[in-house]
């Protein structure tokens, strides 16, 4: 890693260009451009964002207003719709990945036990990771119509209760789950089939002539050997799972009623449909922090543990 | 796991439930591109009908009714423009990480930080911001402003070159130092080295970031949706002015559904080898 290309100094003077630098100028010339793009479009619209969040800004009623202090941090949590879509994202996300986490691993072991086929398996797990939520998700609505729906028509000829998926309170939240389940569950599969393809072989060759039990080789070998595989799996569906907007958006708009509306889509209609700004842009901070602290602790501990074992592999 | 023999029994159950599994997440999509070609009084009928004489009904009316491949062309320029610009911004400043360790490491995963921002925290001053901009007329002459291709081109470049540097560090990383030390012996200079050494050896890495960048560009529903009105629209919002007051036009929802997922689908069969590192930011090299 910190060993550079830099050619030592008696042959860099015969051979480099007048125009030679050192290898630290040349290093931070070539990161400027992806670095003023981050700056300028991530950082400075977030310091914008920030400054809203002190101030009123109700743009229904004309610009960006004066300073009120904390006012809006009181404001968004003495708010019980807030505080809904909270606990509409926690739901959300804690049954739709832990779903997908088991459901993704299981497939997983069942694909990696099978002697044929598995390229074309694997291209067919792929397809819904290629399609976008908003489109995807929008015919799922047909999928999920009382009327002409394929989903009620199967379940009604095995003479099982019909739902009404989208517009039951009790049932939206678990549509839009299932819908994620769909599109999602195939990543899970996909990266644990790969962490299982790569394990070594001769620990569990030991184990079976020693005799190991199925379950005592999972227990003991697979999964503390997948775990660093599985762990970052979990995390990155984690955070993709808070952010859910795309498929709320199409397959229900928040509703019927709230029961549906995760943070991200209560943060957007605050914003953009009843224009508080100021709320919204509050709103928006706590869940940057949240998701920075959640990066902070999860995600960068594990990205540099499998960076550092590519460099040394 | 284990190399024990397995009954045909076994096998057998195995094999169903894998069809089972490949059914249940192909059939969705198996069933747009069905619906599709479906003739307008095969689709709201109920019980669903499985037999019908296919039909471009649904595709003319998407193309020529909903001029649908005006979204098409949008998309395709935003997407491009967007890609080039985060495949070479981010080859240069992956390859300065992967040789050179700039900001051992932190600067890196501060880069990283801020793909996992979450997109609606700067959504709304980019709405402010670029509402503001599109008055002016740098704004104008750009092309920057709301329901205004660059708004999006900026975008979708910064939400995805964090993900594209990721990736391209490790690449990068697999290509061995040897041959650039040999090369800066020969008397090459740093950025010859790079021009001529470095980029064809990772030419396949960076064709595959581009890729997914591509894709999530091609994709991406939130910024489109609320940064752009009709003029810049791309295809995912729009298959929602497939709305009317009479109800969605499934038919021809499906057909353009059908229209601007097919090319992502083409492509990610293409990658499909690459396709767990690229989803991993380039942790699982698989």
């Amino acid at each position: 890693m910190s060993q550079s290309l830099s050619v030592p100094a008696s042959q860099e003077r015969g051979a480099a260009s007048p125009t030679a630098m050192s290898d630290r100028w040349f290093s931070i010339l070539l990161i400027v451009p992806a670095m003023l793009v981050i700056l300028v479009f991530a950082l400075l619209p977030l310091a914008y964002a920030l400054d809203v969040s002190f101030r009123f800004a109700d743009l229904t009623r004309g610009r960006i207003g004066d300073f009120v202090g904390l006012d809006n941090y009181r404001a968004v949590l003495h708010d019980r719709a807030f505080w809904s879509s909270v606990g509409v994202t926690l739901k959300f996300t804690l049954t739709a990945v832990t779903l997908e986490m088991v459901l993704g691993i299981a497939i997983a072991f069942l694909i990696h036990g099978a002697t044929a086929g598995k390229g074309i398996i694997r291209s067919l797990m792929i397809l819904p990771l290629a399609t976008s939520a908003a489109v995807t998700g929008l015919f799922w609505r047909y999928l999920y119509d009382t009327q002409f729906g394929l989903i009620n028509h199967f379940l009604g000829l095995v003479g099982l209760p019909e739902p009404n998926w989208l517009g039951d309170y009790t049932i939206a939240l678990w549509s839009v789950i299932l819908f994620d389940v769909w599109q999602w569950t195939p990543f899970v599969a996909l990266i644990a089939l790969a962490g299982l393809q790569a394990l070594p072989k001769e620990p569990f060759e030991a184990a079976e002539l020693d005799g190991a039990s199925t379950f005592r080789v999972l227990r003991t070998l697979t999964f503390p050997m997948l775990k660093p595989v599985l762990f970052l799996v979990l995390v990155l569906r984690t955070i993709d799972s808070v952010r859910l907007y795309d498929a709320v958006a199409v397959l229900t708009r928040g509703g019927p009623g709230t029961v549906t509306e995760t943070m991200t889509f209560y943060l957007y209609r605050t914003g953009l449909k009843l224009f508080r700004m100021d709320y919204a842009s509050t709103m928006a901070i706590f869940f940057l922090y949240a998701m920075l602290v959640a990066s902070l602790f999860a995600l960068r501990p594990l990205l540099t543990q499998f960076s550092s074992r590519a460099s040394e592999g | 796991m284990l190399q024990r023999e397995s009954s045909f029994a076994k096998e057998a159950l195995r094999y169903g439930l894998i069809v089972l599994v490949l059914g249940f997440i192909v059939f969705p999509i198996a069933w747009m591109i069905i619906t599709s070609f479906k003739p307008a009084d095969a689709i709201m009928v109920s019980p669903p009908r499985f037999l019908f004489t296919p039909t471009l009904e649904n595709y003319v009316h998407a193309i020529y009714d909903k001029n649908f491949l005006f979204y098409i062309k949008n998309t395709l320029f935003i997407s491009v423009a967007s890609t080039i610009i985060v495949v070479v911004t981010g080859s240069l400043a992956a390859y300065s990480f992967a040789r050179y360790n700039v900001g051992d490491g932190h600067l890196l995963f501060f880069i990283l930080s801020t793909k996992m921002f979450p997109a609606i925290a700067v959504i709304l001053p980019y709405f402010l911001i670029f509402r503001e901009v599109g008055k002016t007329g740098i704004g104008s002459f750009l092309g920057i402003g709301l329901d205004r291709p660059g708004a999006l081109i900026i975008s979708y470049t910064v939400f995805n070159l964090p993900f594209a540097i990721w990736l391209l560090v490790s690449f990068f990383q697999d290509i061995p130092r040897e041959l650039e030390h040999s090369a800066r012996l020969d008397g090459l200079s740093r950025l010859k080295v790079l021009a001529k050494v470095v980029c064809p050896l990772a030419a396949p890495g960076i064709a595959v970031t581009g890729v997914f960048t591509l894709i999530f560009s091609w994709n991406e529903f939130l910024f489109a949706y609320i940064l752009t009105r009709k003029a810049a629209s791309t295809v995912t919002v729009g298959v929602e002015s497939f709305f009317t007051l009479q109800g969605i036009l499934w038919g021809p929802v499906a057909a353009a559904a059908t229209i601007s997922v097919l090319p992502m689908l083409v492509f990610v069969l293409a990658m499909q080898r690459y396709m767990v590192r690229g989803l991993t930011f380039g942790a699982v090299r698989g």
